[in-house]
């Protein structure tokens, strides 16, 4: 490693493998290296081998549990919205030639101590118990205004400004009820508070388009799913940076980021070695003076006997509790509660969601920190990225890549069609 | 007789860097050889299409990329393989000794349902070299592969395009009957999706209401 790299990346979470994916495809000199014997950093998926490691190193996991192979437990649950930036990325960088998706089967959310599903077709929105008949047509005027907004047509506009105007003032002109105003809010446009309200209508306006835009790909509902777990998709991006010339070392220990005199990087030390660079990218864990705690989310990764109640068995689900409602898988299935803590029992803030799950064969519970970057690399060339939150889907993280790449090579992220080298033949 | 489905056999080569694994691939696939080592950069995956036993298969054969140099090969690589070809350098004889642990590596990570009978196939590689630089005997060679189980083995040049075509031959045969056992045993994941730019894309038409 005793070489000249334009970057180093540190980490191999998502964000780090994207951008070191992004970097190498663009020419420049990558070595990309992680503390552990395993991609993914904090979005790995493990085997149950890895996730008894993690969680009790003094316990072997039970032999009826079943192989290593079967088993790949994401430690950050998130689906992918299947028309999102993510497969935009995925599919302009043809990562997707090493990757399979499943699609979600349904997408549920908590109202009134009652699951139901979210309407991803005209059909389940008619029979939906969310709404009642009038309530319904209210509901069907709002989303026929969504769609058919058009910016260059102030006449699909109705007297309102998605701009100017917030949220709650659009849900007050087609009148909908609190309870509506919750599932749109959260299990459409899934916002993670209500802050959404006082904001312009048309960030939740694009949201919402999303969702739709993401049902109609595949049907069933918006999310689709890496078929081994989230863990393939950091590995697929550190593929593509390892053809494009990047340098991969997996179980290296990092042991200081070195400045010159005025406090910029120049390299990184690992025992007696140190790899020069210009720039280095990378997760908050490697830079302990350099970011701060913004929260906290806890998360449960539960194995249950049987499937979800009330979710019609079916074999993948999402299930989202609003703030509001709660006044603050071979035989086996298994299930992941998480929300940002905000007591100091963060096990009792996850407890309505454990409820819901039915009787718990297991539970392995995990409090992390959410951190981000103090500063924003300018002055010492370190880019850090910030920790994966408590959102069911990757928005923020692809905010968070493009954000970084603006900062490293001072442009815009623009997405090409990946190259065909030339020894490629056509399959 | 029912027309069968289309089979996808997925190949790994692993082995030492320097060993000329992307080489080989280039020569059965592409019928090309460069002098010129570059530590592999641009190389994915090659896929060809061969009969076996008067059957159509597509072989798809994966590259390690470089990240063989650091053991950085994750779990993703390895999944799925349907056969995983070991490559040494015959006139170097530590490519030969870590030929055990790349063997290991596959069989932890990749873990087959059935890894005693898992194929693999051995290639000694670069015999076009002067005999005085040789540093693995085709007895030593021959001997390590029957004590793992019997794994066949060829001796090849990448350069000179000696016994490539016939070592895929085998890969691909031994491959075939590896996919068709696992499918006959195991319930694979129903109707994966795949993305790409062209595919599934209905977007008008949307309608909630």
């Amino acid at each position: 490693m005793d070489e000249e790299y334009d970057v180093i990346v540190l980490g191999t979470g998502l964000t780090e493998c994207i951008l070191s994916g992004l970097l190498s495809v663009e020419g420049k000199k990558v070595l990309h290296m992680d503390r552990n014997d395993y991609y993914g950093g904090e979005s790995a998926s493990l085997n149950l081998t890895q996730l008894y490691r993690k969680f009790r190193p003094n316990q072997e996991p039970p032999k009826e549990l079943g192989a290593d192979r079967d088993f790949n437990i994401d430690l950050i649950p998130k689906f992918m919205m299947a028309n999102g930036e993510l497969v935009n990325i995925l599919t302009h960088t043809e990562v997707t030639r090493y990757l399979e998706f499943k699609q979600i089967s349904g997408s549920f959310v908590y109202r009134d101590e009652k699951i139901s599903k979210v309407p991803a077709s005209e059909m389940e929105a008619v029979r939906s118990p969310l709404m009642g008949l009038f309530e319904k047509r209210r509901a069907k005027k709002f989303f026929e205004y969504m769609q058919n907004w058009r910016e260059d047509d102030p006449s699909t506009h109705k007297g309102f400004d998605i701009n100017t105007g917030t949220m709650a003032e659009l849900y007050e002109k087609f009148s909908l009820e609190p309870g509506t105003q919750d599932f749109i809010g959260h299990a459409m446009a899934l916002h993670l508070d209500e802050s959404y309200l006082e904001r312009y209508a048309r960030e939740s306006y694009e949201r919402i388009i999303l969702y739709f835009t993401s049902v109609a790909r595949y049907g069933k509902s918006p999310y689709i799913y890496p078929l081994y777990g989230l863990g393939e998709l950091p590995q697929g991006f550190a593929r593509l940076s390892a053809i494009y010339g990047g340098t991969y070392m997996l179980d290296k220990k990092v042991d200081e980021i070195v400045y010159d005199a005025s406090g910029r990087v120049i390299g990184v030390r690992s025992d007696d070695e140190i790899a020069k660079t210009k720039q280095v990218i990378g997760d908050p864990s490697y830079f302990p003076t350099k970011a701060r705690k913004v929260g906290k989310v806890v998360r449960a990764i539960c194995f249950l006997k049987s499937p979800i109640p009330n979710t019609d068995d079916a074999d993948s689900v999402q299930l989202i509790i609003p703030q509001n409602q709660v006044n603050r898988k071979h035989g086996l299935v298994l299930a992941i509660v998480s929300t940002i803590v905000e007591t100091d029992n963060p096990e009792n803030e996850i407890e309505p969601g454990l409820k819901l799950l039915g009787p718990i064969v297991d539970k392995f519970v995990a409090v992390s920190d959410l951190e981000e970057p103090i500063e924003d690399g300018t002055k010492d060339n370190v880019f850090i990225s910030r920790s994966y939150d408590a959102t069911s889907h990757f928005g923020t993280v692809c905010d968070d890549v493009k954000d970084i790449y603006r900062r490293v090579t001072g442009k815009n992220l623009v997405l090409k069609q990946r190259a065909k080298t030339e020894d490629e033949n056509t399959s | 007789m029912a027309s069968r489905k289309k089979v996808l056999l997925k190949v790994i080569i692993l082995g030492d860097s320097g060993v000329g694994k992307t080489s080989l691939m280039n020569q059965y696939v592409n019928k090309k050889f460069s002098n010129q080592y570059k530590a592999t950069i641009g190389a994915d995956f090659l896929t060809k299409e061969v009969m076996v036993d008067d059957r159509l298969v597509t072989m798809q054969i994966w590259d390690t990329a470089g990240q063989e140099r650091f053991q950085s090969l994750g779990v993703a690589f390895y999944r799925g393989a349907d056969c995983c070809v070991l490559v040494y350098d015959v006139n170097n004889a530590k490519s030969f000794e870590t030929l055990d642990s790349w063997r290991d590596e596959f069989l932890v990570q990749a873990s087959p349902r059935d890894p005693e009978n898992f194929p693999f196939v051995v290639l000694g590689n670069k015999i076009d070299m002067e005999e005085s630089k040789r540093m693995v005997s085709q007895k030593r060679a021959m001997t390590w592969c029957q004590s793992k189980g019997n794994i066949p083995y060829f001796e090849t040049s990448a350069k000179e395009a000696i016994n490539v075509e016939t070592a895929f031959q085998t890969i691909a045969k031994n491959a075939l009957q590896q996919e068709a056992e696992s499918d006959l045993r195991y319930d694979n994941f129903p109707d994966p999706i795949k993305l790409d730019n062209e595919s599934n894309n209905n977007n008008d038409g949307i309608c909630l209401c």
